[in-house]
């Protein structure tokens, strides 16, 4: 199935109609979606300004990371599903957005960068002083997820 | 002959299915099943964020003037489709081609507009399913380049 | 015209307040800067909360984690505040009459007397409580409320587009 199929099944399927019909629903799903990026967006700050050794510098990198990883994989997972319910509702018109295709990669990169040299960052700082490397990583990381936010605001305002 | 009728049910029920999904960014408010087509004469502009208005008074054949809101992304989404503030001015004649809001209130979201001027201007966004709609940014307006 | 709403109407019709309502990109910015502040402000603060109702970072001492909270916290505020302020600025007559914004102030007042009441009470003995895994109850109570009256704020401050 093409992408652009995927897209316009996305549309038409049940999900896509509920959030078409429904004012307040498509609303609600708007709320929930910025709620749960209040808490990921407070996830990221926190561990990444650790990570660059701003904040908690007396506390364990590592141990903060895994600690708040559960909440932003959680709160990350709600933006998901939210995620998916809006684009059901405007499926068309986001498979042709540059800003949601640049959203879509940025979101892919940040998650990928989270999994990867996020973590051995954090796991290689444990209770230390973060070094040049965990630094830029923890950059990488703010820039990634901020950049996924605008994008994100990108997609309704261009 | 009980197939081929089948067929042709399925055929005219996914017609019907593509203006279901006729609907766009303004989608909340507007009925993408009502397309609307105004001529009037612009009253008012309120060009906004985060939305931009102007309204127009539309003569039916007995001669009865009704006022329609025409809805609009903002100053900064429309600029980048080659609409201007000054491109509305008060008494222009312009042609509005849109939805109908949900609320069935006399406001439309202003998908394809055909200035006083002239040029034809797209308010759509690619994708969207509305009027004009082709995916790209200009729509399938006469004249205009993809 | 009541007098709060003959100020609104003057911001409104302001030249700066004209000039960001319509322009093109201005508005735009100030908007995503100040859903985005949303994170520093609320998403810090949450984390606190959290904290407190013993569901996060246990190990860490709550006075250490407000340490490391509270000053994102803030700069959240300043930048929420000042963002929010040229909105509101741009829209304050179309906000007078919107159900959405006056819940949204209401909960924003309570937003911030909670901590006022919170720091100058419990607060006050946290050393006693800040080890425990799970804050004494009068601290959960104010986390719960933290929780409730910025979520609320967000709901509020997302249903203005609604009215």
């Amino acid at each position: 199935m093409s992408l652009h199929a995927l897209f316009m099944a996305l549309a038409h399927s049940p999900l896509g109609h509920a959030m078409q019909a429904s004012k307040w629903d498509f609303a609600i799903v708007e709320m929930v979606h910025l709620l749960a990026l209040a808490v990921l967006g407070g996830c990221v700050l926190i561990v990444d300004l650790r990570l660059l050794g701003v904040i908690l510098k007396g506390e364990s990198a590592r141990d903060i990371g895994r600690d708040l990883g559960r909440l932003l994989l959680g709160s990350l997972l709600v933006m998901v599903l939210s995620g998916v319910a809006l684009l059901s509702e405007e499926a068309g018109k986001c498979y042709y957005s540059p800003a949601f295709r640049c959203k879509m990669a940025l979101l892919a990169a940040a998650i990928l960068f989270y999994f990867t040299l996020h973590r051995r960052a954090l796991h290689h700082t444990g209770s230390g002083k973060p070094n040049l490397w965990a630094r830029l990583a923890a950059i990488v990381s703010l820039l990634l997820w901020l950049g996924v936010g605008v994008a994100g605001r990108a997609i309704g305002l261009l | 002959m009980k197939f081929r009728f089948a067929v042709l049910l399925i055929f005219a029920l996914s017609l019907t299915a593509v203006p279901a999904y006729a609907h766009h960014s303004f989608a909340a408010e507007f009925d993408g099943t009502k397309p609307v087509r105004l001529v009037g004469k612009i009253t008012r502009v309120e060009w906004t964020n985060p939305h931009t208005y102007f309204y127009i008074d539309v003569v039916d054949t007995q001669g009865k003037v009704t006022n329609w809101g025409v809805e609009g992304a903002s100053p900064g989404a429309l600029s980048r489709r080659g609409w201007k503030h000054e491109d509305l001015k008060i008494g222009g004649k312009v042609v509005v081609e849109g939805y109908r809001a949900k609320n069935g209130s006399n406001l439309v979201d202003g998908r394809l507009v055909t200035l006083p001027d002239g040029r034809k201007v797209y308010g759509g966004s690619p994708g969207d399913g509305g009027p004009g709609d082709d995916g790209t940014d200009h729509g399938s307006l006469p004249g205009t380049s993809n | 015209m009541p007098l709060l709403q003959h100020l609104c109407q003057l911001l409104y019709d302001s030249s700066f307040g004209t000039m960001i309502r319509e322009s093109n990109n201005a508005f735009p910015i100030i908007e995503s800067i100040h859903v985005l502040s949303i994170t520093l402000l609320i998403g810090t603060i949450a984390v606190l909360d959290l904290r407190m109702l013993g569901l996060i970072l246990r190990p860490i001492p709550v006075t250490r984690v407000a340490r490391g909270v509270l000053p994102l916290t803030w700069s959240g505020f300043t930048v929420s505040f000042v963002s929010g302020f040229l909105l509101f600025w741009a829209e304050a007559a179309k906000n007078y009459t919107n159900p959405a914004f006056r819940a949204k102030l209401i909960l924003l007042a309570l937003a911030g007397l909670n901590p006022l009441i919170f720091h100058t009470t419990i607060y006050r003995r946290v050393h006693q409580w800040e080890s425990l895994h799970v804050s004494p109850w009068r601290a959960r109570a104010a986390a719960i409320a933290s929780l409730t009256l910025w979520s609320g704020v967000i709901i509020a401050g997302r249903a203005i587009a609604y009215f």
